[in-house]
């Protein structure tokens, strides 16, 4: 909290709306404006999915994915469906690792404040704007970044994403504690 | 798919141990993966050796060959057969502790059947793996212990491990000392403060006087004095080394990684007497498992680590640079230090020392209700021009009677707005309900549970363990309350006022669930260690009690736990302070079968 908050209201500052939390959602938000660092090119796009979209099926557990690891083609739109067969709650995050350490500080937040438990999504909070809130200027905590799927026990759910080029990708669950006790793999986008 | 890269780290892990030249560091089956009952039995022989600590010799007892003994490398579900052979001239034993074990082989002389293993005997223990985690094992026999007996267990879950980590290292801490066990405790029973070096003085008493007041420093003395105990005792014996896997802060145990792995450290205290601050400044830790039981990862700076307990942590260092893992007993009488390094070799900086804390009232649990008689007409005048002038926004409202009238020249205009950075050293002990806040950490710390956290770092609290499985509660029907005691003047500690075997033992019928109370009466915080079965903690959970066999009990404090007695038998219930056992503080925990009659 105490240390990010700043980084936080920049980042709201930065952006026009307020739905998207933090600097990698912004990337997807505003392609092209002037005055973010991050490169949309990077990591890709969501895309929809067509008859032809490959499918890559990933279970969750407490706390993994099975599997690990996924290859994809550089230019390749896949779909991801993901199903939590864990008792807690899990993300489906594609981004770089650098991403993913910006996100769990928003997603540590959320937890604090109660938005998001360890098994599930606080309905009644997650949608609120609680950009006014004491500490939490600036900060909705709306969790819908497109590379992004919150998925709770239980549930499915699927995710499509447009790889542009190769480069070191990861996808990661950022609850709490969860990407340092591995719940993390690696996408390799090749050529 | 997620064995074989475990297989394969564990041996990498091996092969630097043997690079760095780790002798504590064995593993009893590498690399196998399935287990029975018909593999060799592991031998492990009980023999007087040499320990040489950063460059010191001394006498040690080994078992297994090393201190720290070998570490067990098991796997859930495996029945272990191991033969323990007494080399000594004297009984001894070993305990499995945190183990889920048929009483017999739990290795506690004179409970359950179970006998010391004399002198040139051999014991063969025969049991089956029921549970996964880290624990570790010691000798239960005399002061054994404190001699090197000790080592970790690393049991592998059956099932998938909730953790992935590049790899795992056991950091088992220890303190030791170079004198022979009997005669510390001799030295105890003798003087109560022998080894306690920051005893208070006469001088440290007008010291107080000077800086808090001649009434507040009385009142603090005569306190004391009643309950004849001194205000530094934080722990009572001091002189000790602290090892990092049997290795002094100057042999500096490292653990190697490659900048962006996984590192999981199984952190283990089997220290006789020592309650550690323990930290690793640059990386947080995210502890996932308590006692050998999984947790709800949760990330912290540091964490207090009573004797016995465990905690499974994962440290994820980025960058190619040393760190050093840092662990100060909390009498602050030296530290124990290890490096997270690339290479061997590497040397982390040593953080900056924490202070000492000194308790207070508080931590008696008596502020309030306390019988001040002598306090009666005492004459405040010498309080005159004292200098007040950095208490703003204390609460005085805990010194009733205290004429204020006698105080000429006291300028009570100048508390506003004051500075309080200057009031290091001031022994805030009778005065509840101030805000210690950050001044108390910056350069003394006040109370037990200060450990001078600075204010952005985050500490592990026992609220902060959540069981990784949630469990149906089941409501006790019944509560135990155990008093610690002990009169400290002639090193006798007790439960319930009674020495070991002097006391009734408490019983319990199969399968009930209970409330046990630990009331602390005593100024010391109390390691309280149950064999056979895990205690539930109750810190605020309902469905995520944390498991532990280790329940750390503050100064003047009041902790509970639950339990289900399903493991019938006959079992230690004790202080998990060598010394404090040993003096008496134990009992028998009876889970008795139901009868027909019942």
């Amino acid at each position: 909290m105490r240390l990010y908050n700043r980084t936080l209201s920049t980042v709201a500052a930065l952006m026009t709306g307020t739905t998207l939390i933090a600097a990698p959602a912004a990337a997807f938000a505003a392609p092209g404006e002037a005055g973010h660092k991050h490169d949309t090119a990077a990591i890709g796009e969501p895309a929809k999915a067509t008859a032809k979209t490959r499918t890559i099926q990933i279970t969750m557990g407490d706390n993994y994915y099975e599997p690990n690891a996924v290859q994809v083609k550089a230019g390749e739109t896949v779909r991801f469906l993901i199903t939590n067969k864990g008792e807690f709650l899990h993300e489906f995050n594609i981004g770089t690792a650098a991403m993913h350490a910006a996100h769990q500080k928003e997603m540590a937040t959320m937890m604090e404040h109660g938005m998001l438990t360890p098994t599930g999504i606080n309905k009644g909070m997650a949608g609120m704007d609680h950009s006014r809130m004491p500490g939490m200027e600036g900060v909705s905590m709306k969790h819908d970044d497109p590379n992004s799927a919150l998925i709770e026990p239980g549930k499915i759910k699927d995710l499509t994403w447009k790889f542009t080029k190769n480069t070191t990708l990861e996808f990661a669950c950022n609850i709490p504690g969860h990407y340092e006790s591995g719940m993390v793999g690696k996408v390799d986008v090749q050529r | 798919m997620h064995t074989a890269p475990r297989g394969l780290s564990r041996r990498n892990a091996l092969k630097l141990a043997g690079a760095a030249g780790l002798a504590g560091i064995v593993t009893a089956y590498p690399g196998r993966r399935t287990f029975a009952a018909s593999g060799p039995p592991l031998e492990l022989p009980v023999e007087r050796t040499r320990i040489t600590i950063d460059g010191e010799t001394s006498n040690a007892i080994a078992i297994g060959g090393s201190i720290p003994a070998p570490t067990l490398r098991w796997r859930e579900g495996e029945e272990v057969i191991v033969h323990v052979t007494n080399r000594l001239d004297e009984p001894t034993s070993i305990h499995w502790h945190g183990l889920l074990i048929q009483g017999v082989m739990d290795g506690a002389p004179g409970f359950n059947g179970y006998q010391p293993i004399m002198p040139g005997q051999t014991y063969t223990y025969c049991f089956k793996l029921r549970q996964a985690g880290t624990y570790w094992y010691h000798s239960h026999s005399a002061s054994q212990e404190q001699e090197g007996m000790y080592g970790a267990i690393v049991i592998e879950p059956a099932d998938r491990d909730p953790v992935r980590a590049d790899r795992d290292y056991v950091v088992l801490l220890s303190d030791h000392t170079p004198e022979a066990p009997e005669a510390v405790l001799r030295k105890l029973k003798v003087s109560e403060g022998y080894y306690n070096n920051g005893k208070r003085t006469l001088v440290d008493f007008f010291r107080d006087a000077g800086r808090d007041g001649l009434g507040s420093a009385m009142r603090d003395r005569l306190d004391w004095g009643k309950m004849r105990m001194d205000a530094t005792d934080l722990a009572d014996v001091t002189g000790y080394r602290f090892l990092v896997n049997g290795k002094g802060s100057r042999d500096n145990w490292t653990a190697l990684y490659k900048p962006g792995e996984r590192i999981r450290l199984r952190i283990i205290n089997g220290s006789a007497m020592t309650i550690f601050d323990v930290r690793i400044p640059g990386l947080s830790m995210t502890v996932v498992a308590a006692d050998g039981q999984n947790v709800v990862p949760v990330k912290v700076d540091e964490f207090r680590f009573g004797v016995g307990e465990t905690y499974d942590v994962i440290v994820m260092p980025t960058e190619d640079k040393p760190f050093t893992f840092f662990a100060e007993p909390i009498d602050r009488t030296g530290f124990a230090r290890a490096t997270i390094a690339t290479r061997q070799g590497m040397e982390g900086e040593i953080p900056e020392r924490r202070p000492r804390a000194v308790l207070t009232m508080a931590d008696m649990g008596m502020t309030h209700g306390m019988d001040h008689d002598p306090m009666a007409g005492m004459d405040h005048d010498p309080m005159a021009g004292m200098d007040h002038g950095s208490m703003q926004g204390m609460d005085h409202s805990s010194m009733p009677g205290m004429n204020h009238g006698s105080m000429p020249g006291m300028n009570q205009n100048s508390m506003q707005g004051m500075d309080h950075s200057s009031m290091a050293g001031m022994d805030h002990g009778n005065m509840p309900g101030m805000e210690h806040g950050s001044t108390a950490s910056q350069n003394q710390a006040v109370g037990w549970a200060d450990a001078g956290t600075p204010p952005d770092a985050k500490a592990l609290s026992y609220a902060d363990l959540k069981s990784f499985r949630a469990r149906e509660p089941r409501a006790p029907t019944h509560e135990i309350e155990i008093q610690l005691t002990g009169m400290m003047s002639r090193y006798i500690w007790t439960l319930n006022g009674e020495k070991f075997d002097e006391g009734a033992p408490i019983r319990v019928a199969y399968g009930d669930r209970i409330r046990i109370k630990f009331v602390n009466t005593t100024m010391m915080a109390h390691p309280m260690h149950l064999h056979g079965m895990f205690v539930e903690l109750e810190n605020g959970q309902t469905d995520r009690m944390p498991k532990k066999h280790v329940v750390l009990v503050p100064p003047g404090q009041v902790t509970s736990v639950q339990l289900t007695a399903d493991e019938p038998g006959e079992w230690p219930f004790h202080c998990h302070l060598l010394y404090h056992m040993a003096s008496g503080m134990m009992t028998r925990f009876i889970v008795e079968p139901r009868t027909a009659s019942l």
